[in-house]
């Protein structure tokens, strides 16, 4: 960092008006949370047909029909999504940077790193996996193509606990944190979301209505609140990038 | 809620002069009342969501809701609506400078939080014993769910008065903000089972 930089910053620590600190690090890594962001959604919502997650309530043979109609999307997407996951460690990453950068200490951010490191397994890669392996062998008999529908998108829509953990950790290191680095709204916003996962336990017992893991309550309600968090977060890293003083110390 | 409105009127007997000088108060934190408008949306879609499904299936549901206990329903009404009563009645003693005496009545807030959880797991108790279970139908979906929901937002609740007691114990803190805020919440949670008692026990 060049002196005139730090010297500036120290005497204005922090001014939003301020053009961004020599962060070149962080702030590649920042920007790519909105491009894994929007490649997931466009695999997620165009590709894979994921969301809005196919009807539970179908027989067995239109579970068939679901994966040979659309074999070839689901195979460019989740194909794309398992070469690209690892910017969901990328995300987790920049907000555990920031989470060490809170009065709280690092604790609350192995927290957020690891339930969601876990969570990942079944909330996103198994469900490519079951897509994955379903369309590799369309011949195969139609009951074990819906065990991996079913399999697929109840891991998807229903793992809970990890997210649940995360959340948690992540609205009581903003709750306690002294040094502002994100607004305390964001806490609840970020609670907002547990209530969500809670309201997705009944996907394992409904088959259809407002709890199956297409319904409106176990699903859009939860993909709303989550898209409204999202989207803040992006905001907010952003902004604690630019108001992190460019001399600030290196993390321990 | 009574709160805001009594600090609204005292501003009003305080005169001009001192409205002036004083702006009005908002209770608590800002950001506890993101939480609580926030939420009130989200319940509130709920709600919406459990009378679209109810219109669905009238008969269903009438028939259904005849299986819960209005009594239960109403007393645990009672214990929630004299928690919140106590929980005003703190944040008026600790603005007055009455300190111990907000801690007690924080402390009796939260007791009758604890006596709704007990309630609640009882009634849930004899309904599971009786063969209503989340699967039986859409009704007992929405009844579990949504008293469960909202079980979760008393134990936030209580969470929350915790640390209203914990900041009432130390007279080094003794925030305001933070006893309003808590109070904020807790009149939050009374409110939404308010509706979720009508919409699930009473509406016929």
């Amino acid at each position: 960092m060049s002196s005139a930089v730090s010297t500036e910053s120290a005497a204005r620590p922090v001014d939003p008006g301020a053009r961004p600190a020599g962060k070149r690090d962080v702030w590649i890594v920042f920007w790519i949370v909105p491009a894994f962001y929007t490649a997931f959604g466009i695999i997620f919502f165009a590709l894979a047909r994921v969301m809005p997650p196919p009807r539970p309530d179908v027989t067995t043979d239109q579970m068939a029909h679901f994966f040979h109609a659309h074999a070839t999307t689901i195979q460019i997407g989740f194909g794309i999504l398992v070469l690209i996951v690892g910017g969901a460690g990328v995300a987790n990453g920049i907000v555990v940077y920031h989470i060490k950068r809170m009065t709280v200490g690092s604790v609350l951010g192995y927290a957020y790193m690891g339930s969601l490191a876990v969570g990942a397994l079944p909330g996103c890669l198994l469900v490519a996996f079951c897509f994955l392996t379903a369309v590799y062998r369309p011949d195969r008999d139609p009951q074990l193509l819906a065990l991996l529908y079913d399999l697929g998108l109840l891991s998807y829509v229903g793992s809970l606990g990890c997210f649940t953990t995360a959340w948690f950790a992540f609205a009581i290191a903003i709750l306690y944190d002294r040094n502002q680095i994100f607004p305390k709204w964001l806490a609840y916003v970020t609670v907002w979301q547990i209530v969500t996962e809670i309201l997705a336990i009944p996907v394992f017992v409904s088959k259809a209505g407002p709890f199956a893991w297409n319904g409106s309550i176990a699903f859009w309600v939860g993909t709303v609140v989550f898209g409204f968090w999202l989207s803040c977060l992006i905001v907010f890293l952003k902004k604690a990038n630019d108001l992190q003083p460019a001399d600030e110390a290196p993390l321990p | 809620m009574t709160n805001t409105d009594q600090t609204a009127s005292d501003l009003d007997i305080a005169g001009p002069s001192h409205s002036a000088a004083r702006p009005v108060h908002m209770p608590g934190d800002g950001a506890m009342w993101v939480m609580v408008l926030g939420d009130f949306i989200i319940f509130g879609s709920y709600f919406v969501i459990f009378m679209i499904y109810r219109a669905m299936a009238p008969h269903e549901f009438l028939e259904s809701q005849q299986h819960l206990n209005l009594n239960v329903g109403a007393l645990n009404t009672l214990v929630l609506l004299t928690s919140s009563w106590f929980v005003a009645r703190s944040v008026q003693a600790v603005r007055a400078g009455d300190h111990s005496r907000g801690l007690r009545l924080t402390y009796l807030g939260g007791l009758c939080g604890v006596l709704f959880i007990v309630i609640k797991a009882y009634e849930w108790t004899a309904k599971v014993a009786a063969g209503y279970t989340m699967p039986s139908n859409q009704f007992f979906m929405f009844y579990y769910m949504l008293t469960g929901v909202h079980l979760f937002h008393v134990g936030l609740g209580l969470l929350i008065l915790g640390i209203v007691v914990r900041e009432l114990r130390n007279p080094r803190r003794r925030r305001l903000s933070m006893v309003e805020s808590g109070a904020t919440y807790w009149h939050m949670v009374d409110l939404l089972w308010i509706v979720i008692f009508a919409l699930l026990y009473v509406m016929r």
